[in-house]
């Protein structure tokens, strides 16, 4: 049984085909890679997989169970987290507080704020914002912001995690430490859809790759396979970039 | 407990000793009433402030909730029932208008919901006027038996048991979420919050305490029409005390009810119709330079004081 499976999916906004017929397969712990040219429906699929839209037609499974249309903080409580292509911290709320929230209506929640907090803390250690635990959200960095979403999205315990371009604007050494980052949390038996725009990032961490373009799935396979097929570098990536 | 949470739990046991021993030292009834009016204020302002302070749900139909609770309970007690059950009844009426009016009224967003409410207060008013254009007076017989007391010491619990249930809503995992709501809706619900069934609960509160405080109205007051509690001065002069005092805070309204009723009263005598204008200004002054209230002028004032004694001290020579 997969972990997670999509099925036809279709989106359309008008006479916009936003995402047309799509299939996804996953597998519990690994790493999907998700990538496309801009405006190729990448964050539709997501928001499609999370209940922030509702498809037109076609199906999401998760765990066996039809989550196809469910309100979207139902499917959180399903154990599938996200983050936010633009960040969404709660900006009058200490860093501390946006993972309390997670700490509190995720998963196995914290009997009383008290733990929660406790427990935050430890996360917050995780993503390397321990001394920022008191600061109000709106007073950190957009580095910091990124990993405080991450934070709070594994606050909820998930067994799914969606990260929407949490690498982009990184330089390369703070690339470096995301994708350890990232591998750690795959490490703690979570399961990652990554979409991201940096092919390295994605190549080096992925165990299979997606390849979206104009709404529709082109490629599909191991980062290498991805990058050696056709389609995909006639459309999008450059033949530099793979064969490096 | 912190020696902080132990200071505030004093404050707290000495504020409501002096109110519940207030009428000992204090016998003429003007001041008495003034005192009725500021609890009553303080339970409306902290009562607006759990939908629009807490969960950032702009209601501009609080008197329809107010009033309804009024009316309630009014007619209720003077139908014979006992105090508690009119005044129960008073606080529950509203919670269920205000549970079947939210589920589509926060399909509205922002200034949409605002307006709606408004519009639905509205509604009431104009229907409670046509419905009940008499004035209800007190019957002879409750008249002789009318003493001052057992009001004020209704307001006095009213206001005590709104700011108490606006502290432990606050502080628990449902004021979390609330709040985590009225920041990022999209955040929270991806975090596993449901935004409409907390803003729904907040607003049921909300109503509540609303009803509640329109029943000791309904108690308190000898002769009103039943749509006078219904007017929209109601729900904009709690918010002009909700807003002067500082939003989602719990001691904000008490401040701002208490500032706003006194304040109003002196200028009421002073400049009689002018003081609508002073405050229409002040409000807007407040909204625009002080969005925290008092509150906020207060915590600036001190960082500025303290940050002034510790460059003093820096300066000082060393030794």
């Amino acid at each position: 049984m997969a972990f997670l499976k999509v099925q036809g999916l279709t989106k359309s906004f008008g006479g916009l085909m936003a995402i047309r017929d799509v299939d996804l397969e996953l597998q519990q712990g690994q790493i999907l890679g998700l990538i496309g040219p801009n405006g190729s429906g990448k964050t539709t699929l997501l928001n499609l997989i999370t209940g922030f839209l509702k498809p037109n037609a076609g199906t999401v499974h998760f765990m066996g169970e039809n989550i196809t249309g469910l309100p979207r903080f139902k499917v959180s409580q399903r154990g599938i987290a996200r983050t936010f292509q633009l960040t969404k911290a709660f900006l009058d709320f200490t860093a501390l507080e946006n993972v309390m929230v997670g700490r509190v209506y995720g998963q196995q929640p914290a009997k009383n704020l008290a733990q929660a907090a406790e427990e935050s803390l430890e996360i917050l250690d995780r993503v390397d914002l321990l001394d920022k635990a008191h600061v109000k959200a709106r007073n950190l960095t957009l580095m910091q912001r990124k990993r405080l979403e991450l934070a709070r999205a594994l606050a909820t315990k998930p067994r799914l995690l969606l990260l929407d371009e949490f690498m982009s604007g990184l330089n390369p050494g703070e690339t470096e430490d995301a994708m350890q980052l990232i591998r750690q949390i795959r490490d703690s038996q979570v399961t990652l859809i990554v979409v991201e725009h940096i092919v390295k990032a994605i190549v080096g961490l992925s165990d299979r790759v997606v390849v979206l373009n104009m709404g529709e799935k082109i490629a599909e396979g191991t980062p290498v396979q991805v990058c050696e097929d056709p389609h995909v570098i006639e459309c999008y990536l450059g033949k530099a970039v793979c064969l490096k | 407990m912190s020696a902080k949470r132990i200071t505030v739990l004093a404050l707290v046991v000495a504020v409501v000793a002096v109110l519940a021993a207030l009428p000992l030292f204090v016998k003429k009834d003007s001041t008495i009433n003034l005192a009725c009016l500021v609890l009553l204020y303080v339970a409306l302002a902290s009562s607006w402030n759990i939908l629009g302070g807490y969960a950032g749900q702009t209601n501009l139909g609080h008197a329809a909730f107010f009033g309804l609770g009024t009316l309630v309970a009014r007619f209720t007690w003077l139908g014979g029932w006992p105090l508690w059950a009119a005044l129960l009844a008073g606080a529950c009426v509203p919670v269920i208008f205000a549970l079947i009016i939210g589920a589509p009224a926060f399909r509205l967003k922002g200034a949409y919901f605002a307006i709606g409410t408004l519009a639905l207060a509205q509604v009431l008013y104009v229907t409670v006027a046509n419905k009940w254009p008499l004035i209800t007076s007190l019957p002879a017989r409750y008249l002789a038996t009318y003493r001052l007391m057992p009001r004020y010491y209704l307001f006095l619990a009213v206001a005590v048991f709104t700011v108490g249930v606006a502290y432990f809503l606050v502080k628990s995992r449902l004021g979390l979420g609330l709040m985590a709501v009225r920041e990022e809706e999209d955040a929270a619900e991806s975090l596993g919050v449901s935004g409409l069934r907390h803003k729904l609960l907040a607003f049921g509160v909300s109503a509540f305490l609303a009803g509640l405080a329109g029943g000791a109205f309904a108690f308190y007051h000898v002769g009103y029409y039943p749509q006078f509690p219904f007017s929209p001065a109601w729900t904009f002069d709690t918010m002009m005390a909700v807003y002067i005092g500082g939003t989602g805070t719990v001691v904000g309204p008490i401040i701002g009810a208490v500032f706003y009723v006194l304040v109003k009263e002196l200028l009421a005598l002073k400049v009689v119709e002018a003081h609508l204008i002073i405050f229409g200004i002040l409000f807007i002054l407040v909204v625009l330079f002080l969005p925290g209230g008092l509150l906020e002028a207060w915590s600036k004032i001190r960082s500025a004081l303290g940050s002034r004694a510790k460059s003093r001290k820096a300066a000082l020579p060393a030794g």
